[in-house]
């Protein structure tokens, strides 16, 4: 096994085995076979920039790299793709430093 | 990939995570659900909850599932852990007999 990216869309990762060569087309038929959106419907895009990764090239190409996170959308009935929508767990850190500042 | 070689970890959070059953396997634990005849529900849907572990600490735990499958196929890099992290994954790990 060469590389994994995390593929995330609302609350849900899919971890998906791949390589650096494989181009991203391959990324979207593999993750068809896990969900019910054809290749076609579905976009990958890179969720720090919002540059849409594109079918023809390769993830080394577009600097996706191993444990990398690509946010997934689906196409929608107007035929435009959804917003990027990543749902990130409450940082319970956080919430935990405010609960020592009351001790 | 085939969702059936796929396995669904559900955090406590309710957060999904969808890996593959090779990787879930490098935990003992799961490894025993997913594989001992009938006695499990999880092995069934292939979905397993985890109500005590937290999305963070998960996410973590499939990151080194993984990590674990490249290192045995010969890459050394280092897992890295953050020290905030350490105490709550070492107990999830415990668990999971990872």
């Amino acid at each position: 096994m060469d590389m994994y990216i995390r593929v995330k869309r609302s609350k849900t990762t899919y971890f998906i085995k791949c390589k650096p060569s494989d181009k991203v087309l391959d990324i979207k038929e593999k993750l068809q076979e896990l969900i019910d959106q054809p290749a076609n419907d579905q976009r990958l895009v890179l969720p720090g920039t919002r540059e849409v990764l594109e079918d023809s090239k390769t993830l080394a190409e577009q600097k996706v790299e191993n444990d990398a996170v690509v946010a997934l959308t689906f196409r929608k009935d107007d035929n435009e793709f959804e917003e990027v929508n990543i749902v990130r767990p409450n940082d319970f850190y956080q919430s935990r430093d405010g609960d020592s500042a009351n001790w | 990939m085939k969702k059936e070689d796929t396995v669904k970890l559900i955090s406590a959070e309710g957060f999904e995570f969808v890996i593959d059953k090779e990787a879930a396997m490098v935990s003992q634990t799961i490894h025993n659900m997913l594989t001992s005849p009938g006695s499990f529900a999880e092995s069934q849907h292939g979905e397993v909850t985890f109500p005590e572990i937290s999305t963070t600490i998960l996410e973590k735990i499939c990151q080194y599932f993984y990590w674990h499958l490249q290192f045995a196929s010969g890459k050394e890099t280092e897992f890295p852990i953050e020290p905030e992290l350490t105490l709550e994954l070492m107990m999830a790990a415990n668990y999971l007999h990872t």
